[in-house]
């Protein structure tokens, strides 16, 4: 058996080694199907990671309440977009009043330039109260956040992401105590926070982001009106809880229809199968290439059995009975496909490497064997017919072809 | 061991044109006997011996080997009856070209199906030393003269150690001189008991041969 397999492989390989173009190009059709499924299996699961990510920074005990029926992105950049509803410090006071919410924020996002004595930078502020840093799991690299007292004084303070710091100072260090200009007003900065990440995908970093007193924010937000509240539950189980409990206070005075009440996985469930909805479909596209690559197939391998004929009926003299015909060119289909299949998830390992700093790609366990196993089922359903031809023909027309 | 009854084949050339190429064949062999099949080209010779190489089925009559009906075979059945009874030799070697020579002659095994009793990389080894192909073992058959080559061909038809060895124009594509090497190497062979048939045209070539079977228009005559 071992002879049998070393030897098929090895006349297989051979003629390959004497049509090297025509197999290379045949190979070629299957490399360039498996390299685009798998490169955009790879970008779909990059892009999956990468926003599982950004939402687990965030902790999976948190609760977010938002005008309108959507539930798709974060407050960021949300503000103008969504109209309805705004909330208030009233509905602020009456949630504070739930017992299972160790932490409750509100949000007034607002864009604006923020000036520094030599630069001035457009930024994504974010009005609210001093929990905010423990409800986005941020941490203070350098001097502190600012405290409760400052918050309901509204004193003017603010803390800068480290992102922007180093855009308006040069460094986040060298912005710690300065003072900015926001709008016609001066801040002292007392705080930046730790480094995030994030960013990228045409998105604004995190790191960009300034946070602020919303009660010192009087001049854009004179009556005091939110975007969105976001909840920190003291423990996960609790979430439902006080979901439910949200919903009902506010449900005293909206409409059931005119907010709602969210926790990070419905979102990242939102987004998750949107982006796997849209990655099936090109992944889909790409896989026509697959079925071209196998045509290709096909035709060179009912090439390849015209050509050895006269083999096939030595063989048959000698022996061989017509499965052995039929699995001889089979073999010889599937290792001419999963060659391709090889190869093109090699060049995908080398394109995803090296766009890995510009986008988060990744290639799973699952993706190298399906390359592997789709391409060499290409093989077999591609070269069964012509090798059942290599098999069916009669060993005497065989023998006696010219 | 083998028998042929009444044996006829035809070829429907066209819907009413049938070409008879073989009428009513009555042949015997003998265990270890060395026999010649000769006539003319057109002669059905050839036919005759894909026949008895079980390549091809009579349109009539019986092939019986070994007291066993042949036409009852299936085709696995057959295959496996090519690999381990009958060897074949080619006016035209018919060796395969991607195959060095020691896997050229290996390569009946490779389809055998039953479990031998000796080793066939020893037995291609004495069989290339005998025929003085040993130098060659690892050779491509393009690089052979076709003395060479025929003698890498019947190492081929004899690893399988079969009972009846077919050689259809033997020395048709050599000179005289090695032609007659080839010759003697198949008499030779006969002396061990195995059984030959020479299928030729060449009246010298029938002559060395102890039971001559003359085949005209399809007949035995």
């Amino acid at each position: 058996m071992k002879n049998y397999f070393s030897f098929t492989l090895k006349t297989a390989l051979d003629d390959f080694s004497h049509n090297k173009g025509r197999t290379f190009l045949t190979s070629l059709g299957i490399l360039i199907g498996v390299l685009s499924v798998i490169l955009l299996t790879a970008f779909g699961l990059g892009l999956k990671k990468y926003i599982k990510q950004q939402f687990e920074g965030l902790g999976t005990n948190l609760i977010m309440v938002m005008p309108g029926k959507g539930i798709s992105g974060g407050p960021r950049g949300m503000a103008s977009s969504v109209g309805g509803i705004s909330f208030d410090e009233r509905d602020l006071i009456s949630l504070k009043r739930i017992k299972n919410a160790s932490y409750i924020v509100p949000f007034f996002i607002k864009f604006a330039n923020i000036k520094a004595p030599k630069k001035t930078e457009y930024v994504e502020m974010a009005g609210s109260n001093a929990d905010v840093f423990p409800v986005l799991n941020l941490s203070i690299e350098y001097g502190q956040a600012f405290k409760k007292s400052d918050a309901e004084q509204g004193r003017k303070k603010i803390v800068l992401g480290p992102g922007i710091a180093k855009k308006l100072f040069g460094s986040a260090q060298e912005s710690l105590y300065q003072d900015v200009k926001v709008g016609e007003q001066n801040y002292q900065v007392i705080g930046i926070t730790k480094a995030k990440g994030g960013g990228g995908l045409g998105a604004p970093s995190i790191d960009d982001h300034v946070y602020l007193p919303y009660k010192s924010l009087a001049s854009y937000n004179d009556s005091k009106k939110f975007f969105a509240f976001y909840l920190k539950t003291d423990e996960d189980k609790n979430i439902q809880l006080v979901k439910d409990e949200v919903t009902k206070i506010l449900g005293r005075r909206y409409k059931t229809d005119e907010f709602s009440v969210g926790e990070q996985t419905d979102i990242l469930n939102t987004v998750n199968s949107i982006f796997g909805a849209l990655n099936f479909v090109l992944v889909g596209i790409a896989a026509i290439s697959l079925l071209v690559g196998g045509i290709g197939i096909m035709n060179i391998m009912y090439v390849a059995v015209s050509e050895r004929i006269r083999e096939i009926g030595i063989r048959r003299a000698l022996g061989a009975r017509k499965n052995d015909i039929l699995l001889h060119f089979l073999m010889e289909a599937v290792i001419l496909s999963s060659m391709g299949g090889i190869f093109g998830l090699l060049m995908a390992f080398v394109v995803v490497f090296f766009i890995q700093n510009l986008f988060p790609a990744y290639i799973d366990l699952v993706s190298v064997l399906m390359a592997i196993g789709v391409s060499s089922g290409i093989g077999i359903i591609f070269g069964v017919f012509p090798a059942k031809k290599a098999a069916d023909l009669s060993p005497i027309d065989a023998i006696r072809y010219e | 061991m083998l028998l042929l009854q009444n044996v006829s084949k035809e070829y429907h050339l066209d819907e009413d044109i049938v070409f008879k190429a073989l009428q009513n064949i009555n042949i015997e062999i003998e265990e270890g006997e060395f026999a010649s099949i000769m006539g003319p080209s057109g002669s059905g010779k050839s036919t005759l011996m894909h026949l008895i190489g079980l390549l091809d089925k009579p349109s009539r009559g019986k092939i019986v080997i070994e007291g066993k009906d042949v036409s009852l075979l299936n085709d696995d059945q057959l295959s496996t009856l090519r690999n381990e009874f009958v060897g074949f030799i080619f006016q035209q070697f018919n060796l395969v070209n991607k195959l060095n020579v020691m896997e050229n002659i290996l390569l009946p095994f490779v389809y055998a199906r039953k479990k031998l009793d000796y080793n066939p990389e020893k037995h291609a080894v004495y069989l290339m030393e005998r025929f003085g192909i040993i130098n060659k073992k690892n050779t491509y058959p393009n690089k052979l003269s076709g003395g060479q080559q025929q003698r890498v061909a019947i190492a081929r038809a004899l690893i399988m150690k079969p009972r009846l060895v077919l050689a259809d124009e033997p020395t048709g594509n050599l000179d005289s001189k090695t032609g007659q090497e080839i010759l003697n190497l198949l008499k030779e062979l006969n002396k061990e008991k195995i059984t030959i048939v020479i299928v030729t045209h060449d009246k010298n070539v029938a002559a060395i041969t102890r039971k001559q079977i003359k085949i005209y228009d399809g007949k035995l005559v």
